[in-house]
């Protein structure tokens, strides 16, 4: 059969780090937590170094279609790629490619592809349309938490330790120093993510009050 | 800290009581349906009435920094955003990791006007 592969590719800048974004994508247990409107369930597993297949179901943003599969994610440099098999049977490869910019900011590019028989390619404009709002979505939840995550650990902020001068009951010191943000995954985890129940979100619906930066 | 509480006059609390800083007041925190968060001084605060006390706790999780305050708080609990670690409300103890809480901080209320301790 002829066959026929769509394709997107996405862009966004990131005030922050690269490593800081590579870390967001290998946080697996934040898909049913920041993310808690699109994904319902999400399970490692299996994770080594910086390789991890990760099960998770949910809902893409528009029409609400239910999505539900097995990607294997593993870096080659500064690239991410990821294979996506979806229930449907559809292959999904995504390759992300992560550029510096300076002042310690950043650049995301995602390329998605999918190979489908040729008959298929008239669907074309509706991949391209899905996975648009798909990467502006997603990328509008994940944002604030990397924007955060890197404020955070410029004032000093430790993984499973918080920030010292908060801890102590201090004021916030004059000077901060911190050392270059390093990306060196697997991320740890302390929940039920890579049992076979996996991790699923709290709850149905939530008031959001939101970030306040 | 019950609202009705005035525990010092506006002229001490800033003449001898300097590690105070206006936070808010108590018609934005009831305007937001009695929980807020807001960063001051480098400090991300949670501020928000519970069983009829306003209280203080930080807002940043010790698992990886997330908002603890995102969602309103649920059945006496707080329910971090990034990774659904949860907080009591009572007094900050993290349901999730016992050994993990969030830092309370001291408040005075004056009046309208809610101050919080940076130091305390």
């Amino acid at each position: 059969m002829k066959t026929y592969t769509m394709k997107l590719e996405c862009e966004g800048e990131m005030d922050c780090p690269k490593e800081v974004v590579m870390w967001n994508y290998y946080d697996h247990e934040h898909l049913v937590g920041t993310h808690f409107t699109y994904y319902k369930k999400a399970r490692v597993l299996a994770e080594r170094d910086d390789w991890a297949l990760v099960y998770r179901s949910g809902n893409m943003p528009i029409f609400g279609i239910p999505i539900s599969g097995m990607g294997l994610q593993f870096m080659e440099g500064n690239v991410m790629k990821t294979f996506h098999k979806d229930s449907i049977g559809f292959l999904l490869e995504q390759e992300t490619h992560f550029f510096d910019l300076p002042n310690d900011r950043s650049k995301v590019k995602v390329i998605y592809k999918i190979n489908v028989p040729k008959f298929m390619k008239l669907f074309e404009p509706l991949f391209q349309n899905m996975f648009k709002s798909w990467f502006k979505n997603v990328w509008a939840e994940d944002a604030p938490m990397r924007l955060r995550r890197w404020k955070v650990y410029k004032l000093g902020f430790k993984d499973f330790k918080g920030i010292d001068y908060i801890n102590k009951k201090l004021s916030k010191p004059a000077k901060i120093s911190y050392p270059k943000y390093e990306f060196t995954p697997p991320i740890p985890v302390f929940s039920d993510i890579k049992q076979p129940e996996g991790m699923e979100r709290p709850f149905a619906s939530s008031v959001q009050l939101g970030y306040n930066d | 800290m019950s609202i009705e509480t005035t525990e010092t006059s506006s002229t001490k609390l800033q003449g001898h009581q300097s590690n105070l800083k206006l936070l808010a007041t108590v018609d934005e925190l009831r305007q937001k349906n009695w929980q807020l968060t807001k960063w001051v001084d480098g400090h991300d605060i949670l501020l928000y009435k519970y069983e009829g006390e306003v209280q203080a706790i930080s807002n940043v999780c010790r698992h990886f920094g997330g908002p603890v305050g995102y969602h309103k708080a649920r059945g006496g609990k707080f329910t971090c955003l990034w990774h659904n670690w949860e907080f009591s409300c009572k007094d900050g103890t993290c349901l999730t990791h016992p050994g993990l809480p969030l830092r309370q901080y001291e408040l005075k209320i004056n009046n309208n006007e809610i101050y919080i301790n940076l130091e305390g």
